[in-house]
């Protein structure tokens, strides 16, 4: 497990998630995750990597077992309190989840929006996280201008702009090509190296083992092993 | 900072409302469509009642009074009267002016004249005019001027004439009413549920921005925001137009109103009740577009 010291940022304690009676998506979890970790969860399709992370964004809740964020009890946050949670954490899915309407910068200025950020604020920090994602010059373009990779890295930019002390990604470089792939991971590397905590599921071998860090592997909802420096297991 | 948010719910709901041109323009047709005919059910529903009050204005009762009764026996006769509840008022016409009105009526036939003259002294009689307060009045009222105490000073009564043709106006009236009511409330129901489902729709197509709305931390107030005052535009705008409609409505049918109501009576109408008429649309437009709105997007804030 993690050397590191300190509160983690993540605990699960005996975590069961039952969805119905014959489909249990995850067993006896019980994990913690330091901060400033990049921990990759990897596992095949329905091993249960998405049933975790959506605990983790509170999307879900653990039918039995608790939930620690920053040692406070997910599952006890009320329904109304949920985006005010949410903003501690940046999430990446596998299919961006923009808003098509929107341009890049009001994607990303969404998410400070809702937080009731001022103009002044928004028109400071969007630059900033454009550029650390390298598409300054795109962002009056719309989602359905951009490439792939260009638009998880939009997704990117908008989990960022919180500062969230975690990042989920759930498969971020599923719809993505190698290279685009490549340069996402690249990204939440140096993301993670500025001091966020990452938490990365995916099911790509090459990713896994160009990060080479932290991997924990699922299989029909149970842990199955947990190694620093790991390689693709299955 | 609620300001600010509130600037921006409505800025959105804006775009939203700009962006999707055919089902904002689906929404408001149904919408305008509903408002149209509950307001046009109940715009009718009052000028027929007004029609109606004209016409029963219309209806009297002649009390003939015997030729020995004396003008003051008369007009203690009709103070009587007047002073009845049902009474509205009674207009007492002397045989003097009733035979002026005679002659001038029959416009200077000379064979009339002749007639006149040859009978030296006014055939005929005086009467008294009877308006009810209501037209369901005039059989009690009826059956009072034929009792004891009216008895001897009365020559006879014309209510016989119009009494069917009251009736029948009572029978209309009320039916009009009630069928108009029911009409009504079948139409508001339907309306509703049509414009709720419009609505429902537009949000459907827009479920997977809620969604992503809510997993960057939008709270549920922020992501309906948008949505109520997409609400509010759809109630405004079909709100105007729906009056225009009536305005056209009522044109268009003034023409054929012709000997049921006077010359511009509905105009007149319309524009004495343009205000309120307005409001009322309005309200009841708002209303339905914000609840249709809030209801239909409750089922994808669950996150």
């Amino acid at each position: 497990m993690s050397k590191k010291v300190g509160v983690p940022i993540l605990k699960f304690n005996k975590v069961n998630k039952v969805y119905s009676e014959d489909f249990l998506a995850l067993r006896d979890i019980n994990l913690e995750i330091m901060p400033g970790e990049f921990v990759s969860i990897v596992g095949r399709s329905g091993a249960g990597k998405s049933s975790l992370l959506k605990l983790i964004y509170a999307e879900e809740k653990p039918t039995t077992g608790e939930l620690y964020f920053n040692g406070e009890d997910v599952s006890l946050i009320k329904r109304k309190n949920l985006p005010y949670f949410r903003r501690n954490i940046g999430n990446v899915f596998q299919d961006f989840k923009l808003l098509p309407h929107k341009t890049v910068f009001e994607n990303v200025s969404y998410a400070l929006e809702v937080a009731g950020k001022s103009n002044e604020e928004i028109e400071e920090e969007i630059p900033e996280v454009l550029t650390l994602v390298n598409l300054s010059s795109k962002a009056d373009k719309y989602p359905n201008q951009l490439s792939g990779g260009e638009q998880q890295r939009v997704s990117i930019a908008r989990a960022l702009v919180h500062n969230p002390v975690l990042i989920v990604a759930d498969e971020p470089t599923g719809n993505l090509d190698p290279s685009s792939s490549i340069e996402i991971v690249e990204l939440l590397l140096r993301i993670n190296e500025l001091g966020t905590t990452i938490i990365l599921a995916t099911h790509d071998r090459d990713i896994v083992n160009k990060v080479a860090k932290r991997v924990i592997t699922l299989d029909g909802g149970k842990i199955v092993s947990d190694k620093t420096n790991g390689k693709y297991l299955i | 900072m609620k300001l600010l948010k509130l600037f921006r719910a409505f800025t959105e709901g804006m775009r939203n409302f700009s962006r999707n041109k055919w089902l904002a323009f689906a929404t408001v047709s149904v919408l305008t469509l509903a408002l149209y005919v509950v307001s046009a059910t109940v715009f009718l529903g009052l000028t027929g009642r007004m029609i109606v009050d004209k016409i029963e204005d219309n209806i009297d009762i002649n009390v003939y009074l015997n030729p020995d009764v004396s003008e003051e026996n008369a007009l203690e006769t009709k103070v009587l009267l007047e002073s009845t509840m049902e009474v509205e008022s009674v207009t007492y016409v002397s045989n003097d002016t009733a035979l002026e009105k005679f002659l001038s009526d029959s416009s200077g036939d000379p064979s009339i004249l002749e007639a006149v003259e040859e009978i030296g002294e006014n055939p005929l009689l005086s009467y008294l005019i009877v308006h009810a307060s209501d037209s369901r009045y005039y059989e009690s009222i009826a059956q009072t001027l034929e009792s004891e105490r009216f008895k001897n000073q009365i020559s006879h009564i014309n209510y016989g004439k119009n009494k069917e043709k009251i009736e029948r106006l009572n029978r209309i009236t009320s039916s009009v009413e009630r069928v108009g009511l029911i009409i009504g409330i079948i139409f508001v129901v339907i309306s509703v549920l049509i414009t709720f489902n419009t609505i429902r729709l537009s949000m459907y197509s827009r479920q997977k921005e809620f969604e992503v709305m809510r997993l960057v931390g939008a709270s549920n107030m922020y992501v309906r925001m948008p949505s109520i005052f997409e609400g509010i535009f759809y109630g405004t705008i079909s709100s105007f137009i729906a009056i225009v409609l009536i305005f056209v409505s009522a044109q268009s049918i003034t023409p054929l109103m012709k000997g049921i109501a006077t010359e511009g009576m509905l105009m007149g109408f319309y524009w004495q009740y343009f205000w309120l008429m307005l409001l009322g649309i309005l309200v009841f437009g708002v209303f339905i577009g914000v609840v249709s709105s809030f209801i239909a997007i409750r089922r994808y804030l669950k996150i």
